[in-house]
């Protein structure tokens, strides 16, 4: 019986177990290395341009506007889904310090976008900027969101609207009417609660849903004030925000608002169902009202928040993502190119059309007719387009107050004790950002 | 009985005389040397790994603690560690960890103990285990998500209650604290208990049966069976399960991060999920640092001491 070590010296040894293993170790260990290293998914693929982004629901989306994209330059879109915001924001903000970032970013306009952007890692993108003012495909006023120090970093992705969405057949039943005045809101709002229906949807679940109504009742008592505030030129304890504090307690104690809790990913069946009344929320919602079987203008229809004075200056809230190139994108050409052509109209037919929202190009009809209306509204009657509140201040400020406003949404703190809390927080990080900036 | 008059020594040494090539041989200090060569290729990949993915991040991690979270971060000594005193949020997170050690520890055992011994021997019991031991093999984001479907004030539970007339009980599960912590540690202890179900399981069959029928022969009861003879003899397994709670409990993160994410507000932060929250959300590394070597300190040290003391103990 042949046993270990008892080879003899004449005997030439095979393949022994330790060398299969090691030879094993390093096949498999070189390529993985040269992978973590390397990062394929954001690899140049010949004719494409990677694009990372936080929405994989949007992947066919996407792939409409590659399909009108390529035409244009050459590239087609390779989207690079990460789920979940967070996760996303973490990955981005890594790969941005590698060699190997996507050729575009999705990222959030305003102050997330100067964050990056004074970090150095994003493009100079003023050129494309200028390029699409001379055609007339963005407004002057969008450019305030999109910029760090007078130089552009990001081209918007998409403009959405907050507004009131509402049921209808729900409406034509109760015999209401759009309201056009803060009584009639109230008038709307009194009779679904007397008919078993909750008012309005408003929750804290997810995170930054708790501000959609903040930034609403804001905006509406004084939309001068919403701007300063997100300048740092306001205090959050002054008149104007305890007013619009006071009234969203008073709807909480009247019971018409939804639990905390409540998952807006229902809100669309809820309105449908007339479970609830109205439902405050941006206009890409239109997506999900669609799919709840609900038809715009039959089934359903928007409107803006009616200022709470008849005197106060009419504004809406928008919202749009960034679309930015980092400076050390893969295929850096690609990026450049596919952002420079976002905004053509034939790409934005593609992608709206898709996405059932608003263009960031002002020549381009959305084919919602609920959103082409409110657009329509807005131009009518000169509102102020204001930034959301989650763009409208340092990350960390917002993180921190949307945490506030969550308390005081569940009932652990009081309107005045959550302002002031959120002024501490501000005069702190407003301190911060512009000592960084200094 | 012994007839040789041998030493026995030398009688043994005759019986089984050692074969020479069996004989121990002095070993050339080349071969040795080779041999520590050897020991030490294949230490080298393990070492580098822990060495790398652990030690290298957690020294960088207490260095990060000494600095502000500034643009351009400065040297600020302990202030990241003085949060601890001053920072409401991480209060409330430090007694919201100590509310999971005490109910990870408490409730994962105690349901464990009480559901292995009424399960072992029994007709039933290979069902009864497995219906404790599947959510055990659930992740802990799926165990979220069904929960938060449950505990919702809409959901399943205030629903059912209003159902069969109870609606008066229906309350804000995830909301209000304290009550909205020990909700979702309860939440924990349900996936949780089926691992000490197998593991209490695995001791309750190691027990001797000679060991339980001496004890029934002197007329000890089954209670007495229990406290006195099952229990003592289960204080190995105890020890294993009572020692991975207790740093399941300190670690808690992922069922709390997606039922809640720590809110409303920071209500039900743990530190584990302070950390992340600091680090990813607020952006403040610093302070997040601090919060991550505090906790590594408690975890280690709890199980340390914890180990120590019970195998101490034994071993005496």
């Amino acid at each position: 019986m042949k046993t270990f070590g008892t080879a003899g010296k004449d005997v030439r040894p095979g393949p022994t177990r330790r060398r299969f293993l090691a030879g094993l170790g390093a096949g498999v260990s070189g390529p993985a290395l040269a992978g973590c290293a390397r990062g394929s998914s954001t690899a140049a693929v010949a004719g494409t341009a990677s694009f990372g982004n936080d929405n994989g629901s949007w992947d066919e989306g996407y792939a409409l506007a590659s399909k009108a994209l390529r035409p244009l330059t050459g590239y087609s879109l390779r989207p690079l889904s990460v789920p979940e915001a967070i996760a996303y924001k973490q990955v981005t903000q890594m790969t941005l310090q590698t060699s190997r970032a996507s050729d575009m970013i999705k990222w959030g306009a305003g102050y997330e976008l100067k964050q990056l952007a004074r970090g150095g890692q994003l493009t100079d993108l003023s050129g494309l900027w200028d390029a699409y003012r001379d055609k007339g495909w963005v407004r002057d006023s969008q450019r305030d969101t999109m910029q760090y120090r007078g130089a552009v970093y990001g081209i918007p992705l998409y403009e959405s609207y907050y507004v009131v969405f509402y049921s209808r057949p729900v409406f034509a039943r109760l015999g209401l009417r759009v309201p056009g005045s803060w009584e009639e809101l109230l008038h709307c709002a009194t009779v679904l609660k007397r008919h078993g229906v909750t008012p309005f949807v408003s929750t804290q679940f997810g995170g930054w849903p708790a501000y959609e109504w903040f930034q609403e009742l804001l905006s509406k008592v004084d939309p001068d004030f919403y701007a300063a505030l997100g300048e740092g030129k306001a205090r959050y304890t002054d008149e104007p925000a305890r007013r619009a504090m006071d009234i969203w307690h008073d709807f909480i104690r009247k019971g018409w608002m939804t639990p905390p809790d409540y998952d807006q990913g229902n809100g669309a069946a809820g309105l449908r169902d007339g479970r609830v009344g109205m439902f405050l929320h941006a206009t890409w919602h239109t997506k999900n009202l669609s799919g709840a079987d609900m038809r715009p203008l039959k089934d359903y229809d928007a409107f803006i928040l009616p200022t709470v004075a008849k005197s106060t200056k009419k504004s809406v809230i928008t919202e749009s993502s960034a679309l930015a190139v980092p400076r050390s994108a893969t295929s850096h050409e690609a990026g450049m190119a596919s952002a420079g052509a976002w905004l053509h109209p034939n790409v934005q037919r593609a992608w709206t059309d898709y996405l059932q929202d608003g263009s960031a190009n002002p020549v381009v009809r959305s084919g919602n007719p609920v959103v082409a209306g409110l657009r329509q509204n807005i131009t009518k009657e000169r509102r102020t387009r204001l930034i959301r509140y989650g763009e409208a201040g340092p990350p960390s400020l917002i993180q921190g107050n949307v945490e506030d406003i969550s308390g005081f949404m569940t009932g652990q703190t009081s309107p005045q004790a959550t302002l002031r809390s959120m002024a501490e927080r501000a005069d702190e990080e407003w301190r911060m950002w512009r000592q960084d900036e200094a | 009985m012994r007839t040789s008059t041998e030493p026995p020594a030398a009688a043994r040494q005759r019986q089984s005389p050692e074969p020479p090539h069996l004989k121990p041989r002095p070993v050339a200090p080349r071969a040795a040397s080779r041999d520590r060569l050897a020991a030490g290729a294949f230490l080298t990949p393990a070492v580098v790994l822990v060495s790398v993915v652990l030690l290298a991040p957690f020294g960088s991690t207490i260095y990060r603690s000494f600095f502000d979270d500034h643009r351009h971060s400065t040297f600020t000594g302990l202030d990241n560690y003085r949060l601890f005193f001053t920072d409401d949020a991480l209060l409330r997170s430090a007694e919201n960890t100590l509310l999971w050690v005490a109910g990870t520890v408490v409730l994962p055992f105690a349901l464990g103990m009480l559901i292995a011994c009424l399960t072992d021997a029994t007709r039933w019991s290979r069902l009864a285990r497995l219906c404790v031991i599947i959510p055990y093999a659930l992740s802990g984001a799926a165990v979220a998500v069904v929960w938060n479907f449950v505990l919702s004030s809409d959901g399943a539970l205030n629903q059912a209650l209003s159902a069969v007339g109870l609606g008066s009980l229906s309350h804000s599960w995830l909301l209000d604290w304290p009550g909205n912590t020990l909700v979702i540690i309860c939440v924990n202890a349900w996936q949780a208990t089926g691992v000490a179900v197998i593991l209490i399981l695995v001791g309750l069959q190691s027990v001797p049966p000679e060991t339980l029928e001496a004890a029934s022969l002197d007329g000890a009861g089954p209670w007495q069976r229990f406290r006195f003879v099952v229990l003592p003899q289960l204080r190995p397994v105890s020890i294993i399960v009572i020692g991975m709670s207790l740093a399941n409990g300190l670690k808690s993160f992922d069922l709390l991060w997606v039922l809640t994410r720590g809110g409303p507000g920071r209500a039900t932060e743990t530190l584990a999920v302070s950390m992340y929250e600091e680090t990813f959300l607020l952006q403040r590394p610093g302070a997040g640092s601090a919060i991550a070597v505090v906790l590594t300190v408690i975890v280690l040290a709890a199980s340390w001491l914890y180990l120590r003391r019970q195998f101490g103990e034994k071993g005496a």
